[in-house]
């Protein structure tokens, strides 16, 4: 498509723009400030690194939505769909409650890649899976773990806020460590399902399509749940379950770029970061913290039906 | 066969889980062949074509061009065997070319780009197959004959010397049935080894050298089509009946299913009736008269006569003679005994001629009374005269003599069940 590159270029423009942006907002003023005791602080020590953080994050989850999307050759497929917010969830929450709130993105992470395995195990115990298997396993398991974590609430007395908070995602306590690690899991995993794109595009026709077309369909898969498993774990571990930006950017992206993986993997770490960058900006600067996953949404539902409203299609 | 292009199946198992759906086959496909796989639903026809191109576990032998089919990569695979399915879902937006293309992955690494010969052996692949038109269309936005021709392309663009076909031509119009049809026979004449699964009996019949019937895992048959598809092997593995003929422009076996529902039981109607009828008047009225319950005997009929494939369809015993000549003495005869033991007898107008006039000249001699005329609408006795009249003469002398006239069956059904005599109206003659 010959709108490829100019649509890269400017959202690598607004990439740079959005960190730039956002690092230089805040509830404590916009600008660069002068340099005095403190600002260096803000702007170095809490603003870059959660909205590097924030970047990294949305770009992760983007791009395992756009993973999952063609995996499962449903549209409507989310970065979650295998159990893995419910399973960060409940780690998260078992942290909360009994371990008085240490480790929760520990737990989340454990919780996150509990859930995937216990998934992968139930579907996978006879050789040849098919993914809509995998897919009805990942959403039973979800429920399951959902149950515990209500169950948990439920009990949780003073710290049912706590978990409420945790569930809808955020970046409060976010620190240098977190985005270096949400760096470390992005480059390696975000490289790996690049170089799958043509294995996600075969395999988004369907296994046997991928497998008739010289595809390794089956290492393709694990390759590509594996890759997406890191970097939903890391995500929330990170920020709690943030929803919709691993839902609706590989919808955008392939509104404006069409669905050729090779081309949506790399726009969505584009454009999933500056959503997410700019979502938790905005509810930072504005709406004294909320949680993102509010202002993911509230912001990025109207702009995704104005986007169906011109073009007439979903893909 | 090991130096060989192709595919060789010995003692070959294969199916879900651990149900063996193929089981114990023994065939193989050499180069240049264009094989069809038949037989009823659920026999296992995909199954085969799937285990043939590993996408479902199999055990036994199975080779591709010499080699064991386990032993290819996967890659390997995509170059060596190309696999065209019924349908394929279409959850996003890929423009034709793009899914065409998706065809040359297995030629290329996945850290380099496509080069300007796969986009050629792509368009060129599109063009075979009538499509290229839409190569920029969203795949979403096809009808199904056209996705259906899109994944043919997409099997050419892989350039193996093998493809799968499953019911390549199911969505497909008649004459794009045909064009893809021919484009395989082509491929096949030039090297290739095809092999599709058809439901389309005569199109298979047409186009392939060879077909394999199977049933509940089993090949049943592996012949030319004229060996495979006898009335016989359709009725035994499909359960329904058939007419074979040969297609008259093409030369090749034709069949045609018969509709036969249950013959209601008359046991009130054990009348013996006699049709009359040639050049397919009769074609109607003996599936009528046999639904009804009746009898029923026919004469005397050309062998190619479509009245006489009906006949013999319903097992209705007949005279018949060979085309083109004049009825033989014991024809004659064979047909006199059946006009004495017929309780009543219906003549259909057909066309009548020198060779046939003796029929008509036989009927005279029998009571009118028993004789009923089926002048179908508009159409008068004899349909056509090429006697120069002595046709029109026997009909008018058996008018005169009481035999009686209808225009619908329902009259003749009056005439069968009843004893009411009615005269024969006049006709104007032509």
């Amino acid at each position: 498509m010959t709108r490829t590159i100019p649509i890269f270029i400017g959202l690598t423009v607004a990439a740079i723009l959005t960190i730039i942006l956002c690092t230089f907002t805040g509830p404590a003023g916009f600008g660069i400030p002068a340099i005095g005791p403190g600002v260096a602080d803000i702007i170095g020590g809490i603003r870059l690194p959660r909205v590097l953080a924030s970047f990294f994050v949305g770009a992760s989850l983007a791009i395992a939505g756009a993973a999952m999307q063609a995996l499962f050759r449903n549209p409507m497929a989310d970065p979650y769909i295998l159990g893995t917010s419910s399973g960060g969830a409940l780690g998260a929450s078992l942290a909360i409650v009994f371990v008085g709130g240490f480790f929760v993105p520990v737990f989340a992470w454990i919780g996150a890649v509990v859930a995937i395995l216990v998934v992968w195990s139930i579907a996978g115990r006879r050789g040849v899976t098919p993914v809509e298997t995998l897919l009805l396993t990942g959403i039973a398991v979800s429920f399951f773990f959902s149950a515990i974590v209500s169950f948990l609430m439920a009990i949780a007395g003073q710290n049912v806020h706590q978990i409420l908070f945790w569930l809808m995602g955020g970046f409060w306590n976010t620190s240098p460590f977190d985005a270096i690690l949400a760096a470390c899991i992005l480059l390696p995993a975000g490289l790996l399902l690049f170089f799958m794109g043509r294995d996600l595009n075969a395999l988004s026709l369907g296994e046997e399509t991928a497998a008739h077309l010289g595809i390794d369909a089956k290492r393709a898969r694990w390759a590509v749940l594996g890759g997406s498993t890191l970097l939903v774990a890391g995500a929330v571990s990170i920020a709690g379950s943030i929803g919709f930006v691993g839902l609706v950017t590989p919808h955008i992206v392939r509104m404006l770029m069409g669905p050729d993986n090779r081309i949506v993997i790399p726009a969505c770490i584009l454009a999933g970061g500056i959503f997410l960058a700019l979502s938790d900006t905005i509810a930072r600067t504005f709406f004294s913290d909320l949680p993102v996953g509010i202002i993911t949404a509230f912001i990025g539902a109207p702009f995704f039906i104005w986007l169906i409203y011109q073009r007439g299609t979903v893909i | 066969m090991n130096e060989q292009h192709g595919i060789n199946a010995e003692n070959l198992r294969a199916g879900y889980d651990k149900q063996d759906i193929i089981k114990f086959v023994n065939c193989s496909f050499p180069e240049g062949t264009f094989t069809g796989i038949i037989g009823p639903n659920g026999s296992g026809k995909t199954t085969l074509l799937k285990a043939f191109s590993r996408v479902i576990p199999s055990s036994g032998v199975l080779e591709l061009n010499g080699k064991a089919v386990s032993e290819y990569s996967p890659a390997e695979l995509g170059m060596a065997l190309g696999f065209v399915p019924q349908d394929e879902g279409r959850p996003f937006s890929y423009t034709v070319m793009q899914v065409v293309l998706m065809a040359r992955y297995a030629r290329t690494s996945r850290f380099s780009a496509l080069t300007p010969e796969d986009f050629a052996r792509c368009r060129q692949a599109l063009e075979d197959t009538g499509v290229a038109h839409l190569s920029d269309r969203s795949i979403q936005t096809l009808s199904g004959g056209e996705w259906q021709r899109v994944l043919i392309a997409r099997a050419l663009a892989q350039e193996t010397r093998v493809l799968l076909l499953d019911e390549p031509t199911s969505h497909l119009d008649l004459s794009h049935q045909s064009d893809i049809l021919s484009l395989m026979r082509n491929l096949a004449t030039s090297g290739s080894t095809i092999i599709g699964v058809f439901h389309d009996l005569n199109m298979a019949a047409l186009y392939c050298d060879r077909l394999i019937m199977i049933r509940d895992g089993q090949v049943v048959a592996d012949d030319t089509p004229v060996q495979v598809l006898t009335p016989e092997k359709i009725r035994e593995v499909y359960g329904t009946d058939v007419v074979a003929s040969v297609h008259p422009a093409t030369g090749r076996i034709f069949l045609m299913p018969l509709s036969t529902p249950a013959r209601s039981i008359a046991p009130d109607k054990i009348q013996n009736i006699l049709v009359i009828s040639g050049g397919g008047s009769g074609t109607d009225l003996l599936h009528f008269l046999s639904r009804k319950g009746y009898s029923l005997t026919a004469g005397i009929l050309a062998t190619t006569d479509t009245d006489y494939l009906t006949a013999k369809s319903l097992q209705i015993p007949c005279v018949e003679v060979l085309p083109f000549s004049q009825i033989p003495a014991h024809s004659l005869a064979k047909f006199r005994t059946l006009l004495s033991q017929a309780d009543r007898i219906v003549l259909s107008a057909h066309p009548v001629g020198t060779g046939n006039l003796s029929v008509l000249l036989a009927l005279l001699e029998v009571d009118p009374a028993r004789v009923i005329i089926h002048l179908t609408e508009g159409r008068e006795f004899p349909s056509f005269d090429y006697t120069k009249g002595a046709a029109i003469a026997a009909f008018s002398e058996l008018c005169t003599a009481g035999a009686h006239c209808t225009g619908s069956f329902n009259g003749i059904l009056e005439f069968l069940d009843t004893e009411s005599h009615k005269t024969c109206q006049h006709l104007e003659e032509p």
